[in-house]
């Protein structure tokens, strides 16, 4: 096992590793930009090491900086957290040249697997349903009309290197096609440096469902059951929660299964997400697989019991998954809500600094959050705050704990969107669980109603 | 001893009434000497090599580098602080048999190197923005640097 991890990430996350580094007895190397000098994983690593100024890209995301932190401070292995340099294949690749463990798969992997096409040809070949497509990058605007006069009127279009929404258009009829393959190419190249994009068959009110995996280098493979991620905004995710009111025993073991053949076909090593968009027809199709942990791990912690960081930290040492697929079950119902620094209504974010704040508790609620009160959230980053996760006997038991936990969470001085959660929460479509990735588009226009008189 | 050690050391005796503070665990030996601004003295070394790269210098040569945080003391007018532009390792000399970029009362003109800071087996060479005295080397050879930590304390000459 390590004897030190350098965490390369801020915010709660960077806490979170520190948390499973404690319990495991490993000492830990926090890096942080002069904006977070004043930061809880700073104030709570063994060691800090300041990389830079605020600006992530010579910081957090300086990949010199933050191996040469790791160096001067004798740091055994990497944990990259979410975002920032977890999904950066070149940063893998240079620990491991530098003689660093980077907790995550191997660089190959994150490169097949982050570039889109190439994971939907590895998805098809590993026989995983896929939405009917292009199959790889569309080069001009001929070949677009032409896949999508064969799969059909809505189209989508996709960055390649894509993600969080950007370089994404949908195309309802055929004169708009061109405008939108143009404009898409331009935000992909704008946004990611490559200017691929493909083509999708577009489902009208599909459900984001998605299954967490962990491989070990003996050759392990399980999963942990799935989330259900529809309520997103832009792309972004806003709540999940887990299990997913849509499946039931069959379906279940239908996804697994086709989640377990994507991540075999890659070997994949360490904690990865499959994720599948789930057709009203109850047909599921591969979008993509994340080769990192993800921010909404903790619904599936709090309902199987398994912590997933100090799983990850165990593989990367090389020891084998504490526990088999048989063991892992689901108890309960777990939701987690995200409490972003931002307008509840423009969605402009906030920054600032937070006056007072107070967490909810009690039975079931677990918060994973880095801010205190007196904190500044600076401008240059994520403007996600909290993760507030209600855990309960039955959805119906989760519901009401997140809505007495969202009831005694206070944050002033900043601007949160703890109000538009609690309004997603008291809704009636989500108390039914009628979900789909269009969720918010419905939820927003009907809540301008009644302000509008 | 893990650099945050040798540094929150350095800020305890540095507050206190010693003058001279000597430390010496099994392979490793500290020595600290308060001055003024003139050259105090810290002896430092490592028993097994810390980093590949230029080894530390004699104890001698290091003898003149005092390594007390910079942050923590006065800022005396007229004295520019040079704080270092990235992580790494920093270096008083080009390599290990050579003799140090500078000492305490080198006079430089703007562009002189005053060390290097090495980042993953880079030696990024640090150089005066200023034509200058250099009145303080904050940092011993061979020690981990963060980003912003001064390096040096210069006074600019006309």
């Amino acid at each position: 096992m390590f004897r030190k991890i350098l965490i390369a990430n801020r915010g709660e996350i960077a806490l979170r590793i520190i948390w499973a580094c404690r319990e495991l007895g490993i000492k830990t190397v926090a890096v942080y930009s002069t904006a977070d000098a004043d930061s809880l994983h700073v104030k709570f690593a063994d060691e800090d090491v300041c990389i830079g100024p605020a600006p992530n890209r010579e910081s957090y995301l300086n990949v010199s900086a933050v191996i040469s932190a790791a160096e001067i401070t004798g740091a055994e292995a990497i944990h990259p957290g979410y975002g920032f340099l977890a999904e950066s294949a070149h940063f893998a690749e240079v620990s491991r040249e530098c003689g660093l463990t980077f907790i995550g798969p191997g660089p190959e992997v994150i490169r097949r697997m982050g570039d889109k096409a190439e994971a939907l040809r590895t998805a098809i070949e590993a026989g995983v349903p896929t939405l009917p497509g292009s199959g790889g990058v569309v080069q001009d605007e001929e070949h677009a009309q032409r896949v999508a006069r064969s799969i059909g009127y809505p189209v989508l279009i996709k960055a390649s290197a894509g993600g969080g929404g950007r370089g994404m258009r949908i195309v309802s009829k055929p004169e708009d096609l061109g405008r939108l393959f143009d404009a898409a190419r331009q935000e992909a190249e704008a946004a990611f440096g490559v200017a691929d994009v493909y083509l999708e068959k577009y489902l009208p009110e599909p459900r984001h469902v998605e299954f967490q995996i962990l491989g070990d280098t003996q050759g392990n493979l399980v999963h942990l059951f799935e989330r259900e991620c529809s309520i997103q905004r832009r792309h972004q995710k806003l709540l999940e929660e887990s299990p997913s009111p849509a499946l039931d025993a069959g379906l279940r073991a239908r996804m697994a299964a086709a989640a377990l053949k994507a991540a075999g076909a890659v070997q994949y090593v360490n904690a990865g997400t499959v994720e599948f968009l789930l057709d009203t027809s109850g047909e599921f199709y591969f979008i993509e697989m994340n080769t990192r942990i993800q921010v909404e791990h903790p619904v599936t912690e709090m309902v199987t019991g398994i912590d997933l960081i100090k799983e990850q930290i165990r593989i990367a040492a090389g020891e084998p998954i504490s526990f088999t697929q048989q063991e892992v079950t689901v108890s309960g119902h777990a939701i987690e809500c995200r409490i972003n620094a931002e307008d509840p209504v423009t969605f402009a974010p906030c920054p600032g600094k937070i006056r007072s704040f107070h967490l909810p508790g009690g039975p079931g609620i677990r918060v994973d959050t880095a801010c205190y009160a007196e904190a500044m959230v600076p401008p240059y980053y994520d403007s996600m705050i909290a993760k507030v996760v209600a855990h309960g006997n039955t959805r119906g038991e989760a519901i009401l704990r997140m809505r007495r936990a969202l009831e005694s969470f206070v944050v002033e001085g900043i601007s949160t969107n703890v109000p538009l959660q609690q309004r997603i929460v008291a809704d009636e479509d989500f108390v039914r669980a009628r979900l789909s990735t269009r969720f918010m588009e419905r939820f927003l226009p009907a809540e301008k109603r009644p302000a509008a008189g | 001893m893990d650099p945050k050690e040798l540094r929150e050391l350095i800020e305890i005796i540095s507050r206190s009434e010693f003058v001279t503070f000597e430390l010496e665990r099994e392979g490793f030996r500290l020595r600290l000497v308060k001055g003024n601004s003139a050259p105090s003295a810290v002896v430092s070394a490592y028993a097994p090599a810390p980093a590949p790269g230029p080894s530390l210098p004699n104890t001698e040569a290091a003898a003149s580098a005092p390594i007390e945080p910079a942050k923590a003391l006065p800022a005396e007018p007229g004295i520019v602080d040079l704080p270092s532009p990235i992580v790494g390792t920093f270096y008083r000399t080009p390599s290990p048999d050579a003799p140090p970029f500078v000492e305490v009362g080198s006079r430089v003109k703007k562009g002189h190197v005053l060390g290097v800071v090495e980042a993953m087996k880079l030696m990024n060479e640090i150089e005066s923005e200023i034509d200058a005295e250099v009145v303080e080397i904050c940092i011993a050879s061979g020690q981990p640097v963060e980003y912003g930590q001064v390096l040096f304390r210069l006074r600019p000459t006309l």
